[in-house]
């Protein structure tokens, strides 16, 4: 080693101790995102316009909980700028490397470069980002899906598997041919004990009407608390919002937003806050978490993307 | 082994030495803490802190961030925690990570201007003060509010004496002649100047016929801005005799040294790190060895370096004076 190399190597071990100490204050989370480089491993049709897409991370890349996000970069020459928020899918380790799943519609001038990538091809990802379902709240879960929001509703229930919990899995969409994947759902759910429920508008398959008649239906067969966690359009969110507060369940609701950084700093992601939620982050003042005190906006980058029914303005929420 | 020519990489501003020229800018790398464990913030030159207000602000209602070509548009509204959290919370944690911090301050009204600086003007950790003459996402006190010449220079006249740190002006570039404003902030005591903020900008959504943002207008950066933001510290450089710190769409060591030889003493990294959490690490890396390879041994050569080129000068000159 030169002198160089060891003085850097100093400045590093320094700045880590620092940054450990820093982070050591109370009511700030550890920050474990990174940004890796990774390599396209496959990419396949799943129906509906939609694309399976699975990328190869580093052994070290910390592998996303369910409703967690990462940033996708394109590289150079990118037709877009920013990365984009896309939510994880599906984890699996392959010779210690890390392998993530996300499905993806190609719809706009990102998305349609990224369903170009051939295997072999690399990307930029930054990650695991936000706040993932809570799946270790005590009760009946009840996993909702609307369209494409199936994808992390389905990692979900692998999770509650392995740690052997059933759950409920209510899937909903306008018309049978965009239940995305239902087959695989349906198999993968039987495979821990879970049970499908399938919901159209149309009445194609299972269900006539939507999600929350659905829960409705099923929710006084379970043993309370039910706890929801659901993905899916906004509106169909704050529908299940709106049940689980009339009905004294609990409901986790994965939002999405346009970003920039997707890691808090740029403040670009605001959801509004309820009034109840207002009032609690006004109360606890300094002692709330570093960047959390903004009494109107939530970010659905740090704050979310999963969020508690009664802490958002459902009335506002676009 | 040959070891790499050494690079004297540090920078003056004002009485504060940067141990090299590569900041972050305001608004784009949060209070530093969010990065620190991707980003060793003693190597750089600097964290210049998000804007902080004497009352923490909530910030605009979405959307407050819209993509466009080679660049974004954000109207954020300056969402801030307010100088008593920045004060007891953020200003300790980055004296901890050892960063050399320019804290950013604006204000509606000069008088916000020095309620700030009287609460922070003397505290330890700061290493100057970058005042945000330009946000364009704010109702009042905002890019046109300050692009008064004349409420410039009073107003830091009247910030000057309340701390010995230096003074950073935060220039606009949405003026008719920027050498004006970065004249005047130079009369009235500023130690440096930035030039530049974002450019106002707009987008619309023809198919909702609604701006992309939830205000008609916010502010662009991003590789769009670049060749603007050159062009616009060029002429803040030459026309004052204060360090000039260089900003717009820099992403690349060849960015950071164009602002330099343009006349910036040191530049700020900003949209650049939405892509890549560690673009001014890496910014600094190609700047060192863009340096090292051309043999040049410091930095501080370079500053200026285009702007001596004495035809283009005498043509700028001309096209700049003469119309």
């Amino acid at each position: 080693l030169t002198t160089r190399e060891r003085a850097i190597g100093r400045a590093i071990r320094r700045a880590r101790v620092a940054s450990d100490a820093a982070a050591a204050a109370p009511a700030v989370a550890r920050r474990t995102w990174k940004q890796s480089r990774a390599r396209v491993v496959s990419q396949r049709e799943y129906g509906a316009g939609f694309r399976w897409l699975e990328l190869e991370l580093p052994a070290g890349f910390v592998a996303p909980v369910a409703g967690q996000f990462v940033q996708l970069l394109l590289d150079f020459p990118s037709p877009v700028l920013l990365p984009r928020p896309m939510s994880v899918a599906s984890t699996r380790r392959v010779r210690s490397k890390l392998r993530v799943g996300f499905l993806y519609a190609a719809v706009g001038a990102g998305t349609r470069a990224l369903a170009e990538l051939p295997p072999g091809a690399s990307v930029s990802v930054t990650g695991p980002l936000g706040r993932g379902y809570p799946l270790h709240e005590p009760g009946s879960p009840v996993l909702v899906a609307g369209g494409r929001g199936v994808a992390p509703l389905l990692m979900a229930a692998d999770e509650l598997a392995r740690s052997r919990r059933q759950c409920e899995f209510v899937f909903g969409a306008r018309t049978a041919g965009l239940l995305i994947g239902v087959a695989e759902a349906r198999a993968r759910l039987a495979r821990g004990g879970s049970r499908l429920h399938v919901a159209t508008d149309d009445g194609s398959r299972g269900f006539r009407g939507d999600v929350v008649g659905l829960l409705a239906k099923l929710a006084p067969k379970l043993e309370r608390p039910v706890v929801i966690h659901a993905c899916g359009p906004h509106g169909m969110l704050a529908a299940v919002a709106r049940w689980a507060m009339a009905n004294d369940a609990r409901a986790h609701l994965a939002m999405e937003s346009v970003m920039a950084c997707g890691t808090g700093v740029c403040r670009g992601c605001p959801l509004p806050r309820s009034s109840e939620a207002r009032a609690r982050v006004q109360a606890e003042g300094a002692a709330a978490a570093a960047l959390k005190g903004n009494p109107e906006w939530a970010m659905c980058c740090t704050d979310g993307p999963v969020f508690e029914a009664r802490e958002l303005d459902w009335e506002r929420v676009s | 082994m040959k070891s790499e020519p050494r690079v004297d990489l540090a920078v003056r501003v004002g009485s504060l030495t940067l141990r090299n020229p590569i900041l972050t800018a305001s608004g784009t790398f949060g209070y530093g803490d969010e990065y620190a464990h991707v980003v060793d913030l003693s190597a750089i030159g600097g964290v210049v802190t998000k804007t902080v207000t004497v009352k923490p602000r909530a910030g605009n209602a979405p959307q407050r961030v819209a993509e466009t070509a080679a660049g974004m548009l954000n109207s954020i509204g300056l969402e801030n925690v307010g100088l008593e959290r920045f004060r007891d919370e953020k200003l300790p944690r980055l004296r901890a990570l050892e960063a050399t911090v320019i804290a950013s301050i604006g204000g509606e009204t000069p008088e916000e201007l020095e309620t700030l600086l009287r609460a922070l003007g003397r505290e330890p950790g700061v290493g100057a003060f970058e005042v945000n003459f330009s946000c364009p996402n704010v109702a009042a006190g905002g890019a046109r509010y300050w692009a008064d010449p004349t409420r410039l220079e009073r107003t830091l006249a009247q910030l000057k004496p309340l701390t010995d740190k230096p003074l950073i002006a935060k220039l606009s570039p949405d003026v008719t002649d920027i050498r004006d404003t970065a004249r005047a902030c130079e009369r009235g005591g500023a130690d440096a100047l930035t030039a530049v903020n974002t450019f106002v900008g707009m987008a619309i959504d023809l198919e909702r016929m609604h701006g992309k943002l939830g205000k008609a207008t916010g502010g662009l950066s991003g590789p769009a801005i670049k060749p603007l933001a050159l062009a616009r510290c060029w002429e803040a450089a030459a026309a004052v005799k204060i360090p000039v710190l260089g900003s717009g769409g820099i992403a690349s060591g060849r960015d950071a040294l164009e602002f330099i030889a343009a006349g910036a003493t040191a530049v700020q990294v900003g949209t650049a790190t939405f892509l890549e959490p560690e673009a001014c690490t890496r910014v600094l890396g190609e700047l060192r060895a863009w340096l090292a390879a051309n043999g040049i041994a410091r930095v501080t050569d370079l500053i200026g370096a285009f702007r001596a080129e004495p035809a283009q000068e005498a043509s700028a000159a001309r096209n700049g004076e003469g119309a």
